[in-house]
C-alpha cells in the first residue's frame, strides 16, 4: 500500500513540474495565476500521501488544510489586485 | 481603496468561509503544544480571515470590525500580554518566562502552571501578530488615500 502511494505522490511531483511550466512560461497573467493556484491544489494531495506514507496523517492534514485555505486566499487577493489596477 | 464587489462566487464563499477560519485559528492556538501550530501561525490564520473579509466586502465594511486604531491598540495589548507573563514570573522569584513559579499566585500546580502559562503567552503572540497583518494589509491596500500620505506630499 506504500508503494501505491508512494507512486501516486511522483506523479503529483511530475505534474507540479508541468503546472511549473505554465506559471513561469504563461503568455498572459491569467494563465500564471491558474498554474500557480494548481500548484496549490496539488501540494496539498502531495502533503497528505506524505501523512499516509510516515503514518502520522493528524499532523499533516492540519498543514494542508492551512496551506488550503491560504492558496485560496492568495488567488482572490491576486485577481482582486489585477481588477483593481485593471491589468487585464 | 478596495470598494464592494459585485461578485457573488466571492462574497458567497467568504461568508461561508470566514466563521471556520476564526474556529480553525483558535484551534491552531489551543493545540499549539501537541501538533502543528502556536501562537504565530494561528494569528496569521485569524489575520487571514480578516483579510478575506476585506476583499470580498470592501474596507467600509472591514472597518466596522476593526479599524486600524483597534489593530494599533490590540499589538500592544498582545505584546504586553507577552511581557507581562514573563515579568510577573521575574516578579514571583523565577526566570524571565518562568511559568512554573506562577503556580503560587493562581493556586494551582507547577505543571498545570506551565501548561496554563505558555497558553497565556501563545494568546498574546496570536493577538499580536493579528494586528499587525491587519496593519500591514490596511496600509498596503489603502496607499495613496490616507490623510497622511496626502501631508507627506505637499
Amino acid at each position: 500500500m506504500t508503494q501505491f502511494f508512494l507512486i501516486i505522490g511522483v506523479a503529483m511531483c511530475v505534474l507540479v513540474l508541468m503546472c511549473l511550466y505554465r506559471a513561469t512560461f504563461g503568455p498572459t497573467i491569467l494563465n500564471r495565476a491558474a498554474g500557480i493556484s494548481a500548484i496549490g491544489t496539488k501540494t496539498l494531495i502531495v502533503l497528505l500521501i506524505m501523512g499516509v506514507i510516515y503514518e502520522r496523517v493528524d499532523m499533516f492534514i492540519d498543514i494542508s488544510m492551512v496551506y488550503a485555505l491560504l492558496n485560496f486566499l492568495g488567488t482572490v487577493v491576486l485577481a482582486k489586485y489585477l481588477e483593481t489596477t485593471g491589468e487585464i | 481603496m478596495i470598494r464592494d464587489s459585485q461578485d457573488v462566487i466571492v462574497k458567497t464563499l467568504a461568508r461561508l468561509l470566514i466563521p471556520f477560519v476564526v474556529v480553525y485559528a483558535l484551534y491552531v492556538i489551543m493545540h499549539g503544544h501537541h501538533s502543528p501550530g502556536g501562537g504565530f501561525q494561528g494569528g496569521v490564520i485569524s489575520a487571514a480571515g480578516f483579510i478575506l473579509l476585506g476583499i470580498s466586502y470592501g474596507f467600509e465594511e472591514t472597518r466596522k470590525r476593526m479599524s486600524e486604531r483597534v489593530a494599533e491598540v490590540f499589538s500592544s495589548v498582545g505584546v504586553f500580554i507577552y511581557g507581562g507573563i514573563g515579568v510577573l514570573c521575574l516578579i514571583l522569584g523565577g526566570n524571565f518566562l518562568d511559568y512554573g513559579k506562577l503556580g503560587k499566585l493562581f493556586m494551582v500546580t507547577p505543571a498545570e502552571a506551565r501548561s496554563l502559562g505558555i497558553l497565556g503567552v501563545e494568546l498574546g503572540v496570536a493577538l499580536a501578530v493579528m494586528a499587525v497583518m491587519c496593519t500591514i494589509f490596511f496600509a498596503i491596500f489603502t496607499v495613496g488615500e490616507s490623510p497622511e500620505d496626502d501631508r507627506s506630499e505637499q
